[in-house]
């Protein structure tokens, strides 16, 4: 550390302290700027949207009749997703937008931009799909009645706009897995553990460093001659490496290039270690929008990599597209059946979790909905789940030395669903 | 020993005798007027000179005979010290019966484990040290706070050798009172080395000829647990009332544990699986097959893998796995489990290594959808054997979902994995299937 001029890191404040960048926190403080930024840069929200949807907009049912649609949401770390299908399961509508730490206004927020997307004459919302890393939070908030893991859902998606693919490379904020297909079927797939280097929130807290927008990393990593060479085994030995590389000189491009290639070493390294990797690739999450990483991967598999215009919404899609699967959600009325069936065949007592295919429920059993939810009337009310209170308390039970902390969800001071507990003693009654 | 020895060469052992009685008579005669002296203030240094006056003088022939004359008999051999092994998965029982039976002691039984245990394990180990580590100092503070006077570490040909060892210097350090039973002392000599410690650390009186045959029905006690909980994973996953296979397996825990003899374990184990048979299921005709291997304590310990068991039953899996004390020290044959899996094996790796590989191999040969692979984490034996069961999974076509478990107690990201992992082997089914 000694080639470092103290004087430099006081003038970028970041420098100066380190545990804030590496912790990918400095993401969640500014998003209004950060989202009018992804709009520009062709994250593919609204506006800009391709023939996919524009060709899904000729009405595929007899105008009159109600077009039955399916919510998918994607609740990540750093950003959340929604899209909303069709019955043709095309994309209709699609919102993208930063956490900031709190998921259930992310989803409320969501929830609102989709709505202005879509003509409630001519679509009701009959089912909804939830994924990412707060699916149970948002699940029990709307009423999902598919709350799928993100792998399964990103699976689901990808291979059902992509049939032909073979493996599926996928970079979030926080995570990064790589799943290999066959046939159009998952058959093998891999998770970062222990460690997040090389996902989306290092990238970010390197960007604050460098002082540039993540988002212009691709176009200027895509510029430079000699790509630095730097470690990205640990954030903290890359930060060293970047501090190092600065002090002595080299040029941001090739820093910034060297940071994206870096990026894809690591992940072929550590989640892509022993898999076989075939084409077709297609490579998606939040750092697929990163020209630089894009270019990194081709380079070091020497094959051409596919990032499709909606990759980042592919876990909200294959939620959407599971959803549907399951089928429309009974109204409370008529439910009673529907309740009964899938309470029998649930035997695990894992609440809302998919109609598992080759497990003991049957393939079409509608979920039923639940009493004063979204769902209530069959039909997803959007100012029902926009309006309604969400809190989250942590219970901390006493009733063994174990202490398990029980997550409880209210909605309007319902206790609506709870998890947490690992034993019969801390079992809290829900009206699910 | 010793005595049937001297008296099977009595003719020699006269002859011995009468030799050095020539030089040994001085001092035997000079001890004698002093040894009456005593005599008045000593009884037992009387009788002892009496007795060898009488050797040196016996002239009669004394029937030869093999047989050790009969000790006094040892009208209490109990000891009444608190033996504590470590938490291990369900082997509590088979633990309690060696205590009580074969060792004569008294066995404390711990209670569940909570996080305080791990907090405390952690607290105490060094950072990089194997997770079960951990959780055995965890488990041992638990203990000797509840009263034990000896704890018990097993021996082990990786870390798990140093183990004992670390633990007992940790342990004093912070200043606790115990004796060790470590079985990694005395290993070199084998069985006797091991019994020459029981009888040093815990009950010096137990009667070898006893504990022989409560070994043997120890080892049995493991055998039947192992079999019947064989048989809990391959169905429990499928029963039609929700908790029933777990009741069942209560009470065979119950009386297993108020097992005294081996008739008892059998009648225990009878009991047990008569009940688990008549369980009512709903299991499929190809139901998704999970081999689980890895790591002697990760993969089978309910806490060190964060009720991995429980949570693949709940998603309806059929469950095997291969890693037991049968499979590993009772019926354990080395050589021939690896060349059960020769093209992926050539020397022995280590501790569980090679039962990992032959068992991930024969899962693969019998068709099974998948394999769950656990180790904790820096387990280094478990982490070469990575790259073979790499091969394997290609060779094969076989998934196989790496798990490395940390003293974490949260399980929200092996809940994702697991489901999707399940989720990958039912769609691939049904496909195929078509």
């Amino acid at each position: 550390m000694t080639g470092i001029d103290t004087s430099e890191i006081a003038k970028n404040p970041i420098v100066g302290n380190v545990s804030e960048t590496r912790c990918g926190a400095p993401d969640c403080g500014e998003s209004p700027r950060k989202r009018t930024l992804v709009r520009d840069e062709g994250l593919e929200p609204q506006d800009g949207v391709p023939q996919r949807a524009a060709a899904s907009s000729v009405p595929l049912v007899p105008s009159g009749q109600a077009e039955q649609c399916y919510l998918g949401i994607d609740i990540g770390s750093i950003s959340t997703k929604g899209v909303i299908i069709d019955d043709a399961r095309t994309i209709v509508a699609r919102s993208y937008l930063w956490t900031e730490g709190n998921p259930a206004a992310a989803a409320k927020r969501v929830i609102a931009e989709l709505r202005e997307q879509i003509d409630p004459a001519r679509m009701r919302v009959v089912g909804a799909g939830t994924t990412g890393s707060a699916r149970r939070l948002v699940g029990a908030m709307i009423g999902a009645s598919v709350v799928k893991n993100e792998i399964t859902a990103h699976a689901v998606g990808t291979t059902y706009l992509h049939p032909d693919v073979r493996t599926i490379l996928e970079i979030g904020g926080q995570d990064s897995k790589i799943i290999c297909v066959q046939n159009g079927i998952a058959v093998d797939y891999a998770m970062n553990t222990l460690c997040a280097a090389g996902t989306g929130s290092f990238l970010s807290s390197q960007a604050h460093r460098l002082g540039v927008e993540v988002e212009q990393f691709g176009e200027i990593a895509l510029t430079a001659k000699r790509p630095a060479n730097i470690a990205a085994r640990c954030t903290v030995f890359a930060e060293s490496d970047l501090v190092h590389k600065i002090q002595v000189g080299y040029a941001r491009e090739d820093i910034i290039a060297g940071l994206c290639n870096a990026v894809a070493s690591n992940y072929l390294n550590n989640v892509g270690k022993g898999k076989k990797i075939v084409a077709p690739v297609v490579f998606q999450g939040g750092v697929s929008k990163n020209a630089g990483v894009v270019h990194a991967f081709e380079e070091q598999l020497g094959m051409p990599v596919a990032v499709d215009p909606d990759g980042h919404l592919m876990g909200a899609f294959g939620a959407a597209l599971l959803a549907a699967d399951a089928g429309p959600v009974a109204a409370v009325g008529d439910g009673a059946e529907a309740k009964l069936r899938s309470e029998a065949s649930q035997p695990s007592g894992r609440s809302a979790t998919a109609s598992s295919p080759a497990g003991n429920t049957p393939a079409h059993s509608s979920a039923p909905a639940e009493e004063g939810g979204p769902f209530a009337t069959g039909q997803f009310d959007f100012d029902a789940a926009l309006d309604f209170a969400f809190t989250t308390r942590e219970v901390e039970c006493a009733k063994c030395a174990n202490h398990c902390e029980i997550i409880c969800v209210y909605r309007d001071k319902t206790l609506i669903d709870a998890w947490g507990n690992r034993c019969e003693k801390g079992e809290v009654k829900t009206g699910r | 020993m010793a005595d049937s020895m001297n008296r099977g060469g009595m003719p020699d052992g006269r002859g011995a005798i009468s030799a050095p009685s020539a030089s040994g008579a001085q001092p035997a005669d000079a001890a004698a007027t002093s040894g009456f002296e005593g005599a008045r203030e000593n009884a037992q240094a009387l009788a002892d000179q009496v007795r060898s006056k009488i050797a040196v003088q016996l002239e009669k022939h004394r029937a030869p005979s093999l047989l050790p004359k009969h000790k006094p008999f040892k009208r209490d051999r109990h000891k009444p010290v608190k033996v504590a092994f470590f938490r291990y998965c369900y082997y509590d029982p088979a633990f309690k019966f060696f205590v009580e039976q074969v060792l004569d002691a008294e066995y404390l039984p711990l209670p569940a484990p909570t996080k305080r245990t791990g907090e405390l394990g952690a607290l105490h180990s060094s950072d990089y040290v194997c997770t079960p580590f951990k959780h055995h100092l965890g488990d041992y503070i638990e203990a000797l706070e509840l009263g034990a006077n000896v704890i018990v570490q097993f021996c082990g040909p990786c870390r798990l050798g140093y183990y004992g060892e670390l633990h007992e210097s940790i342990l004093r350090d912070l200043g606790y009172e115990f004796d060790m039973l470590n079985f990694s002392v005395g290993a070199e000599e084998g069985a006797l080395g091991w019994a020459k410690q029981c009888m040093k650390t815990v009950n010096p009186d137990l009667s070898v000829t006893n504990g022989l045959v409560k070994l043997a029905a120890t080892a049995d006690m493991a055998v039947k647990l192992d079999e019947a909980r064989d048989f809990y994973l391959a169905n429990a996953g499928f029963e039609r009332e929700r908790g029933a296979f777990e009741r069942t397996w209560n009470a065979l825990m119950d009386d297993m544990r108020a097992a005294k003899t081996d008739r008892d374990i059998g009648a225990a184990y009878r009991r047990a699986m008569e009940a688990m048979r008549a369980i009512p299921l709903d299991k499929p005709a190809d139901p998704i097959r999970i081999g689980v291997v890895g790591e002697m304590f990760t993969a089978i310990d309910e806490r060190s893998n964060l009720g991995l068991d429980a949570k693949l039953l709940a998603l309806g899996v059929e469950v095997h796995r291969a890693l037991n004390l049968t499979n590993r020290w009772i019926r354990y044959n080395e050589p021939n489990l690896r060349a059960s899996a020769a093209d992926y094996l050539t020397y022995d790796m280590g501790p569980t290594s090679t039962l990992t590989v032959a068992a991930a191999h024969r899962y693969a040969q019998e068709g099974f959808d998948g394999i769950i692979h656990a180790k904790s984490a820096g387990c280094t034996p478990e982490i070469d054997c990575v790259p073979v069961l790499q091969r394997v999974s290609a060779d094969f076509q076989l998934p196989v979902l790496y798990l490395t478990y940390d003293s974490q107690t949260s399980d929200t990201g092996l809940d994702t994995r697991l489901e999707a992992f399940y989720d990958m082997l039912a769609m691939k089914k049904e496909k195929m299937r078509k």
